[in-house]
């Protein structure tokens, strides 16, 4: 199986293959002797990759892992190829678009934005207050505010939808 | 001594003080929330009793559940830790009032210290230093330009009905005082109506830099040197070292005589901090914290003393039984704070269960937290979760053993300030102890290149493919499945399987 790992926005690309119970590892098209042995069902891993041992931890999800190596972390994007073609394809449809949700569950202190603004890449859309600190939570991509779902007072879940964007028509030049 | 006090909070800093009162036959009484009746103060201490509700003002902060507790348990003293009701006089008066042992300062002590503008007075009488500034604004140039020569430049032009950063000028020489004054005071008079200016010294590479104080209540007092706490965010301190960097012989006494004024002063008892601004080799008062700090295990690293004993000692009436010069300094200490937070995403607060925790240990390392594993880490308590404190012969070796420490301990579940103190480990300007406390900030908390994302890279896509695998070999779904109302119409339809117990104490059922 191929995956197309992203380890803080640098691009590896690793197939994993089994025969006959060993485990064959190529980064970047490069083999790469690997013995990766389970420690425990939350995310313990006791991994050698040629001579050197790691003590890692994995927690996360399909697609997004934190990996915890030594007292270093990193944030890891994986895909498989279906699901690289997927994202990719779904990605050039919202251009930018799409829905920011609540990290955290908080409050909602205020509302930056409304709707109809233009908003670009980190720019303050609200502040969710939790743990006793304001939070600014920036647009993800640039585009146009199309929908506030929530407002201000109003308690939120982690995870809950904040505000849909949707993308910038390239060609309306308004 | 006392036979039984109670410990009115929650955390490692209940924790902190449960162990020192065990060590010395002291009998400890915790109380919890409806939330923390797992937590480990509550096991650890010999009495807990139960305060009800969730939030902390239904709980910790209820001054009367905590009064009542402390009546059912027959408690002699109550010891707030920090946070809380350690900063609250109404709290301390209403203990004493009890008959009970209020182990920290005289209410009167935190009431002064508690307000800016008493405790600045305070202080400037009792001749302890403060930024240099105008005590009245001044409503021209010329009336500013005078004061500014008294205060020394570069200077700082307030509004006097500021804020906002709305006119406000630095201005480093006395040729361009003229022109900030009358744009700062236009920008004033334009947004305030009112166009007066304060002047203040301006203090570049701010440190902060506090003094530990201990006095008893028979008029005797020492200071435990300095702690350095200028890595910090937002007021939030992340690592935090003893000594200073930049803190001689010298300047540590002349600290430390000053930290004593401030503390004689308002007849200060217990354990205290002075907080100062130190910025190019002088130093001038910030605040003072009528409690125990969060910092103090550098200080109890260095100076070979328990911060702890020596509160509930002199709280009980002892003397200190020791002078100033009987205080000597060892080494270095450095402590990380270990936030629920996550430094790789603007340090926005972390919430979940805690599902790995390995706790680093050799010698000098010290590791003090109410963590445990399957603890639930919320929103409703503070984020700080744990300490990790490591003492060595001198500061980079200290440095080194953190980051030998930091290496091996792994908490796992929710996201920590771990990573953000292992930057500031490597950062070749905090080694060089050349910092302040605009440092952190402004620097990268992702991880430089090196072996370490290729090796996160192979151990993520192993992981997956290894699970996908496991998922595709075992039979585990379909077995759970039949032990579900609807997983029972795949199990008719599967007949062959009835009965058929493999894999059975593998997988979900033996965890």
């Amino acid at each position: 199986m191929k995956y197309f790992v992203d380890v803080d926005d640098q691009q590896f690309e690793v197939e994993v293959r089994e025969s006959r119970g060993q485990l064959h590892v190529l980064i970047d098209g490069q083999p790469v002797n690997c013995d990766y042995v389970q420690v425990d069902r939350a995310g313990q891993v006791a991994l050698k990759v040629e001579d050197r041992s790691f003590g890692v931890s994995l927690s996360g999800t399909q697609n997004d892992y934190d990996v915890n190596i030594a007292g270093h972390r990193f944030s890891v994007v994986i895909e498989d190829e279906r699901e690289r073609a997927a994202h990719a394809a779904e990605r050039a449809k919202n251009k930018g678009g799409g829905t920011v949700k609540a990290v955290m569950p908080g409050v909602i202190v205020d509302l930056v934005v409304a709707v109809g603004d233009i908003v670009e890449t980190g720019q303050a859309l609200l502040i969710l207050e939790a743990m006793k600190m304001q939070n600014e939570i920036g647009a993800p991509g640039p585009g146009r505010v199309k929908r506030i779902l929530i407002e201000a007072g109003q308690a939120v879940a982690g995870g809950a939808p904040l505000v849909e964007l949707e993308a910038l028509q390239e060609d309306a030049a308004e | 001594m006392f036979k039984r006090i109670l410990v009115a909070n929650r955390g490692e800093i209940a924790l902190r003080v449960i162990r020192t009162a065990r060590e010395h036959g002291i009998e400890t009484v915790a109380i919890y929330s409806e939330a923390d009746r797992k937590a480990l103060h509550t096991r650890l201490a010999e009495f807990a009793i139960p305060l009800g509700g969730h939030l902390p003002s239904e709980s910790y902060l209820d001054m009367e559940k905590v009064l009542h507790a402390a009546k059912v348990s027959g408690a002699e003293a109550i010891h707030p830790g920090y946070g809380f009701l350690a900063e609250n006089a109404e709290f301390a008066r209403r203990v004493k009032a009890a008959g009970l042992v209020w182990i920290g300062p005289p209410p009167d002590a935190i009431e002064k210290m508690g307000d800016k503008i008493v405790s600045r007075q305070i202080m400037e009488a009792a001749g302890v230093p403060m930024v240099p500034g105008m005590t009245e604004p001044a409503a021209t140039a010329a009336d500013a330009l005078v004061a500014s020569k008294v205060i020394g430049f570069p200077v700082m032009l307030k509004a006097a009905a500021g804020g906002g950063g709305k006119g406000i000028r630095i201005v480093q020489t006395p040729e361009e005082l003229p022109s900030a004054f009358k744009t700062a005071s236009g920008e004033a008079l334009a947004g305030f109506g009112d166009g007066r200016m304060y002047v203040e010294r301006y203090l570049t590479g701010t440190r902060h830099i506090e003094i530990q104080v201990l006095f008893d209540n028979h008029g005797n007092g020492v200071h435990l040197g300095e702690r350095e706490c200028s890595i910090q965010r937002r007021q939030q301190k992340l690592v935090e070292e003893a000594p200073s960097p930049v803190v001689d012989a010298a300047c540590r006494a002349a600290m430390g005589a000053a930290a004593l004024r401030a503390g004689a002063a308002v007849n200060y008892e217990g354990a205290g901090t002075v907080e100062f601004l130190w910025s190019n080799g002088e130093f001038f008062f910030l605040e003072m914290n009528t409690r125990l700090q969060v910092e103090h295990p550098v200080t109890e690293f260095v100076t070979g003393m328990d911060l702890v004993w020596e509160q509930l000692r002199v709280a009980y009436g002892e003397t200190l039984g020791y002078e100033q010069d009987a205080i000597t300094f060892s080494g270095h200490s450095i402590e990380v704070r270990l936030n629920a937070e996550d430094p790789l995403n603007g340090f926005l607060p972390s919430v979940g269960t805690i599902d790995n925790l390995r706790i680093p240990g050799g010698p000098w390392v010290r590791f003090d937290s109410g963590l445990y594993r399957n603890m639930y880490v919320g929103l409703d308590y503070d984020p700080m979760l744990a300490k990790l404190i490591v003492w060595a012969p001198d500061r980079l070796q200290a440095i080194e053993r953190m980051r030998r420490a930091l290496e091996e301990l792994n908490i796992g579940g929710i996201k920590t300030s771990a990573p953000a103190a292992m930057r500031v480990l490597m950062d070749p300007g905090f080694r060089a102890g050349d910092f302040h406390t605009q440092y952190l900030e402004g620097m990268e908390m992702r991880e430089p290149k090196g072996i370490l994302h290729r090796v996160a890279a192979a151990a993520t896509a192993i992981h997956r493919f290894n699970a996908a695998r496991e998922r595709s070999l075992s039979m585990r779904d379909a077995e759970r499945l039949g032990w579900m109302a609807r997983g029972r119409v795949a199990q008719t339809s599967f007949p062959h399987r009835a009965g058929d117990t493999r894999g059975f104490g593998r997988g979900e059922f033996d965890q």
